[in-house]
Order: structure tokens, then sequence, then C-alpha cells
């Protein structure tokens, strides 16, 4: 796989997102990560859930990140990892979709 | 969770308590009947630490249901906060001896009033190895759901315990046997207290403290590397007072292993270690701090070091020490962390009521051994973060825990609140 580095200490592995993926798709396939690795069974969650509300703690959004990285290439630099890029499948997927624009 | 040889037969408590903040005096005998119900479905509050003779593997036994007593629930009145600071000191204190008593008790407290109606405040404490804190809510949720149902209530995820790992025996010991190479790597550490002479435990003592966000607007992640960073940052300014050098802090992080979205399991152990590594001297930088143990966490999440804990803590389930001691060297002269830091999260929702009263704050605080005879533990209720400074008296002054409370206070950008 290519590598570039970004300068701000993330690493790309590319390509971050193929180009014919969506924000939409991404949110679909976090989401399914999240119910499969995360969640208890029978209390799935939906793509604009707050992964707070649901109950995912540190270590289940640091699986999600962990995934992110095995999935789309990319291991979420510090400073980003504010809440609002966070918050939900959704976030993430849309930060993600932003990053590849970016990029 | 082993007692040490140098504080066995010292009464060292290995007590945890649980705090609950209601707004009114909370029933003591609705608690007992409510205790008393539960027992027909699960012993395990009226069980006792049992070993078979002539050997064989600690485990929790109980009579047959007729046999069975509930734990003990008291009653008890707090005139000033002080008052209220000492029973919980003293429950803390007297040592659940889980082999020839209820390894559970209650103490239902009313406070003095300005007027208004007497706040109550339920402690319920508990043997350490019993259940953890989301354990205890598990269980008081359930109390509360028999106490509010006539009929009586059933658990709405239906286990009491955390499930039997289905993997075959040969398998789960290999990973368990990677994870104790693993620790025995760790390198031993001089815990943050270092009171020199102490041999003999003192009395368990704990400051309590709840803070709102300054700007909640402003509010970055709840990641547990970065409450770490600044806990580690208050020891080391504790460490640095005591003039010691600049050696590497170990400090276990507890993983809870429950599926999130429920209650699941009350009963047992169902946390896992990551263990954090770094030097006072990093603590300058927190935010650096913060990034460098995030990605300790995602390493050992990637090498499955946290997974294999899970399934290690399995098999060192009530060992005598002298095994674990075999498995774990460098714990042998009793220096084991540095410090001891948990995030036990948010009170759990089905609390917002205990007893018909509302929960106005919620806490834990566990005793801690006396090495390293200083805790923080960091929860959530509703909008307050309470932050729980445990420690051992001799090991740690008072002053030390109050400076530890500040800075802690000060690092997360918290304001204080009564």
């Amino acid at each position: 796989m290519l590598t570039s580095d970004t300068g701000d200490g993330s690493v790309l592995r590319m390509p971050l997102l193929p180009p014919g993926i969506d924000a939409e798709e991404v949110a679909g396939i976090l989401t399914a990560f999240v119910n499969a690795n995360v969640m208890a069974r029978g209390r799935p969650i939906q793509p604009d859930d707050d992964f707070e509300r649901a109950g995912v703690d540190s270590m289940g959004l640091l699986k999600v990140l962990l995934f992110v990285e095995a999935e789309f290439g990319l291991w979420v630099p510090d400073e980003d990892l504010v809440e609002a890029n966070v918050t939900s499948p959704r976030a993430i997927a849309n930060y993600l979709c932003r990053r590849r624009q970016l990029s | 969770m082993a007692m040490h040889a140098r504080w066995k037969r010292t009464g060292q408590s290995n007590n945890t308590v649980m705090a609950v903040h209601c707004d009114g005096p909370l029933p003591a005998d609705r608690i007992r009947r409510a205790l008393d119900s539960f027992l027909d479905d699960c012993p395990w509050p009226a069980s006792r630490l049992r070993r078979p003779f002539p050997w064989g593997k600690l485990h929790w036994a109980a009579a047959p249901r007729a046999a069975l007593v509930p734990p003990p629930v008291r009653h008890a009145t707090a005139a000033s906060a002080g008052d209220l600071q000492r029973l919980i000191e003293d429950e803390i204190n007297t040592a659940i001896d889980p082999t020839r008593e209820s390894p559970l008790r209650v103490l239902a407290v009313d406070t003095a009033a300005n007027g208004g109606p007497a706040p109550g405040v339920l402690v319920v404490t508990w043997f350490h190895p019993l259940m953890d804190p989301r354990g205890g809510q598990n269980l008081l949720a359930e109390l509360s759901a028999l106490d509010a149902s006539t009929g009586g209530a059933r658990r709405e995820n239906g286990h009491v315990a955390a499930a039997r790992d289905a993997r075959p025996f040969r398998e789960r010991g290999r990973i368990a046997r990677g994870s104790l190479a693993y620790m025995r790597t760790l390198a031993p550490v001089a815990p943050v207290s270092p009171g020199g002479a102490l041999t003999a435990p003192g009395r368990v003592r704990y400051r309590q403290q709840s803070f709102v966000e300054r700007d909640p607007g402003a509010r970055q992640t709840r990641e547990i590397s970065w409450r770490v960073a600044v806990v580690g940052r208050a020891m080391a300014e504790l460490w640095r007072r005591r003039g010691l050098p600049d050696v590497p802090f170990l400090l276990p992080i507890s993983v809870d292993l429950r599926p999130k979205g429920e209650p699941g399991a009350t009963f047992g152990n169902l946390l896992a270690f990551h263990f954090a590594r770094f030097r006072p001297s990093e603590t300058d930088d927190v935010p650096a701090l913060a990034r460098a143990l995030r990605h300790q966490m995602a390493d050992a999440v990637r090498d499955g070091q946290i997974e294999a804990n899970a399934v290690a803590m399995e098999f060192l389930h009530y060992r005598p020490l002298r095994t674990m001691l075999r498995a774990l060297p460098w714990t042998a002269g009793g220096e084991i962390f540095s410090f001891n830091c948990a995030d036990l999260a948010d009170f759990a929702p089905a609390l917002a009521r205990c007893f018909g009263r509302a929960v106005v704050n919620a806490y834990h605080v566990p005793a801690v051994l006396p090495r390293p005879g200083i805790g923080v533990f960091f929860n959530r209720c509703a909008v307050r973060h309470n932050v729980v400074v445990s420690w051992v008296d001799g090991a740690v002054s008072e002053e030390d825990a109050n400076r530890v409370v500040e800075a802690v206070g000060e690092g997360m950008g918290w304001a204080r609140t009564p």
C-alpha cells in the first residue's frame, strides 16, 4: 500500500477512501462495525447516534479509530480528535470525506 | 485481587464503597425487603468465599435459599458533612471478611437538612472482588426496580454473572501465558507514596470533589489518556516534592469488557487491564503525554494485549498470592504500581431514581492498597464530574491528596461545585 507523510503526524495510506464511496456509505460501514464489535447484541446504534449516549467509552472509540486506520488508511491525528469529528459514525464519516477532499 | 503477604493479617481493607446522594431519606426497611427478594433469584450477596478442603479454587458458595441470610442493612444519621465523611470512611475501613460474613452491606444515612426534607445517602459497601463499580450500579438498579415493582422485577438483560469463555482451555492458557509474559517485561516501579517505614497499613481516607465544565462547548473528547496525563502530572508534582529521581511510572488502566448499550453482568470480574508507562518528566507537556498514552493504548489493542489480559485475569482469579507472585515476580517487593487511576464512567442512567428518591450525585470510593497508597477515580453523574482521591494515611498526607484534587480539577479545566 502506498503511504505518504502528511506533515502533521498522521500517515495516509493511499488511497484514503476510494473516490466512489460517499459519506453515507462510510457511515454505514462504521455503524456496522460498531454494532458488531462494540455494542451489545440487540442494542444497535444508527449512524447519527451519539457514541457517548449509546455508552461507547474511550476504549470503544479507540477500536473505531483503529478500524478507520485499517479500513480507510488514516490514523486520525490527535489535533483532529475533537468531539465534532468523532461524536457519531456519521461525524467520523464526514470528517474522513473532508480529509479526502483536502488530500 | 490478591492480598499481598506484606499486609496479610493486618486488617487491610479490600472494601469498595458506592455513595449515592438522594433528594430525601432512604427507607432501610424497603432496601432490606428488596435484598431479601433479590436472593430468590441470586444468592451472591449472601454467599461466602470458600476454598475446597484440602485444595481447590476459591469460589463463592451459598447455602440453600431457606438458610440464606440477607446482607445487613443499617441506618445512621449524619449531622454534618464531616459526620458523613467519617461514616463513609468507617465503611471503607471496616474490612469485610468474605469467608465469614456477607460480601456486601448497606448503610442508609439521613443527613441534616436546612428546612427542607433531609437528603439521604445510600452507602453500599462490598468486598472488592465480588463485583466492579458498574456491577455495583447494576445491583442497586435491580434492587431499586424490585422495590418499585410489587410482583418482583426481573433482570432486563438476563445474566447475573459474566458468561464463561467458551474457548478451549488450551487456547485460553496460551493467550494468558502470552499476557503474563508481557507483564513480566514491565519493570519494577516505585509508588508515588514511598512512605519508607510503612509496614502496617494506615487508615484509608478519601476526598470527593464535584466539578462542572467551565466551557462545555470547548470540551474535547473524554479520552482516558487525557485524564491519565492530567493525573500523572499531579502525581509527578507529588513525586518531585519528595525529591525522587525521574524513573518511569507504571499504572494499570481498567477496561470494562461489557458490551455497550446494556447494563451487562453484575457479579465477577468484567475488567481487563492496560499498563500505561511514562516518566514524571514527560508530564511537563500534558497534551504530548496524552498523545503518547493514546498511542500506547492503540498499540495494546492492535497487539491483542488487552484481550489477552482479560484471559489472564480469569486465570489469576482468586489465586493465592504466592502463585501470582510466581507469575508476576516484579510484584514481590509489594511495589506493584506507581498509583491507581480509573474512569468509572457515567453513573447508570437506570439509577436516576433510587428507592423512590431522585439521585443527586453518586461516586465510588475504593480502598487502595498501602502500596501505592493513592488512587484517583473519575466518574460522572448528570452534569457533575466527580473526582475521588483515596489514600492510605502514612503513605500520603491529606495535604498531598488535596493538592492532587486541585491539580486534577485545574488540569481538566473544570470549576468546583458544592
